[in-house]
């Protein structure tokens, strides 16, 4: 299976500068939009999630 | 008229002067009981009702210890009050009242969290409570499981805590907690506060057996301890827990409530009654928390709806039509080969960069201009790229538009834009 489900993080590029843009995830009937910001604490669970050996779907 | 020229009065079976007379014409009086009350000049009453004072000031260092005035209450929502997410769900973690969580693992049935009205002629009613927060049980057939847990929860901004007076790593120095509580089952409840930073320390307490559905205030006056550590900075500082049901794989017997004492995941509290948690549709509720500085509990500080969803908005904030129609969100301008970015301005700045939060139905969103309304293919996201200010958030809108337009984003009536700061 593949994003949302497994992995359950996908990446997402700035459309303009193809940047790393932010980190998408979907909960039940919400789709997230996470920051790489270190205090933001889905980021600090996604980091987590990341250390545990689990890798994000890449970018489209 | 004559006078009675003595030093000392003292009862005829007492053995220690009761009125010390002075030369210039006071006198020293060893205790004072008063049938009614005593007054003082034309302005001050003491009575066992209280102490008037008409007309005068009053001057003093503190009261209970801390500021006389402004704000108390170091918690926000302790009312319950506030319920961006909405009114009930059988998730675990934050979908109902803000700032607040029940979170459960172990179940075999979802328990049900809720804010629900405080039914009047009760004393949280009386004393100006509408709304409590609360969990019902569901059907636990396996009974209570040693890693089974349900626990009620509150974290607290660390530079709130830094900065509000209690000299935390002084054993002098007080902070208390208070709030009602009632359980549908006659049960001792355990919980306990936690400082996460540096090296982490738990106090652990229990609320003392409830009488099933009465409601209960819980006072709790909490030291300092000079292992303690609170940073000033917006991250965690400081975590308030209440656990209906904790099991044995994060009690342990030999825990000391009413002390400080280093984090143990395997020891938070001592262990846990199973009563509520074996009994099917069991009902938790709080309401009132208030945490302030000094050692007694005050009345609790009741704000208006306004400056609460305020104080709240700066860990979440959402944007959602209460009618039944389409709402106006943001204007959008048009970058080219189908980039636009929509600008959202929130009411108070948050604690750190959002996560943006939306339903799933990207044709729930539209784009509304040039003579046409045109729904989404793809729902909203962050623009991350750019440096966030926590107060002015892009979101990147993908649809084809002519570079150089404008467009304004609407959102149906069925759908939601949110932003997530939690701790």
């Amino acid at each position: 299976m593949a994003y949302p489900t497994n992995p359950i993080y996908k990446l997402k590029n700035d459309s303009i500068t193809g940047e790393l843009n932010c980190i998408l995830k979907v909960e039940g009937s919400t789709n997230l939009s996470i920051p790489i910001a270190e205090g933001n604490t889905d980021y600090q669970t996604y980091l987590a999630w990341v250390a545990e050996g689990n890798t994000a779907e890449a970018a489209d | 008229m004559s006078t009675l020229k003595v030093n000392k009065l003292r009862d005829t079976a007492g053995s220690a002067d009761a009125i010390t007379l002075d030369p210039n014409g006071g006198a020293v009086l060893a205790g004072v009981t008063t049938v009614t009350s005593v007054k003082v000049g034309a302005a001050v009453t003491i009575s066992e009702s209280g102490i008037e004072a008409s007309g005068i000031g009053i001057t003093c260092a503190s009261i209970n210890g801390a500021q006389i005035g402004g704000r108390r209450n170091l918690v926000i929502n302790g009312a319950m009050n506030i319920a961006q997410r909405g009114t009930s769900s059988t998730t675990a973690g934050m979908y109902t009242v803000d700032r607040f969580t029940y979170a459960w693992s172990g179940q075999d049935e979802a328990p049900t969290q809720a804010q629900v009205d405080v039914s009047s002629g009760t004393t949280p009613y009386t004393e100006g409570f509408r709304k409590a927060y609360k969990v019902t049980n569901g059907n636990q057939t396996s009974g209570a499981g040693a890693s089974d847990l349900l626990y009620f929860e509150h974290h607290m901004e660390a530079q709130d805590l830094a900065n509000c007076g209690w000299n935390y790593t002084s054993s002098s120095s007080f902070i208390t907690l208070s709030f009602w509580v009632k359980s549908s089952v006659s049960q001792d409840f355990k919980g306990y506060v936690r400082t996460p930073d540096g090296s982490s320390h738990t106090y652990a307490y229990s609320t003392g057996t409830l009488s099933a559905d009465t409601w209960t205030k819980i006072t709790k006056t909490i030291p300092g301890n000079s292992n303690l550590t609170i940073d000033n900075n917006t991250g965690q500082g400081f975590q308030i827990y209440l656990w209906p049901y904790i099991g044995t794989t994060y009690t342990d017997a030999g825990v000391t409530e009413d002390a400080w004492t280093s984090y143990t995941s395997s020891a938070r509290t001592p262990v846990s009654a199973t009563s509520w948690w074996t009994t099917n549709d069991a009902t938790f509720e709080i309401t009132g928390v208030q945490l302030e500085v000094g050692s007694q509990a005050t009345p609790f500080e009741h704000r208006s709806f306004g400056e609460e969803l305020a104080l709240c908005q700066r860990y979440y904030y959402r944007m959602q039509n209460g009618s039944s129609s389409a709402y106006w969100v943001a204007p959008i301008t048009a970058y080219g080969s189908s980039t636009n970015v929509a600008m959202i301005f929130l009411p108070v700045c948050m604690r750190d960069n959002p996560t943006l939060e939306t339903s799933t139905t990207a044709s729930h969103f539209s784009l509304w201009g040039n003579g046409t309304v045109e729904n989404l293919s793809s729902v909203p996201t962050l623009r991350g790229s750019n440096a966030i200010n926590p107060q002015v958030i892009p979101i990147d809108i993908s649809h084809s538009i002519t570079a150089g337009d404008s467009r304004i984003l609407r959102a149906g009536s069925e759908s939601y834009i949110a932003f997530s700061s939690e701790l």
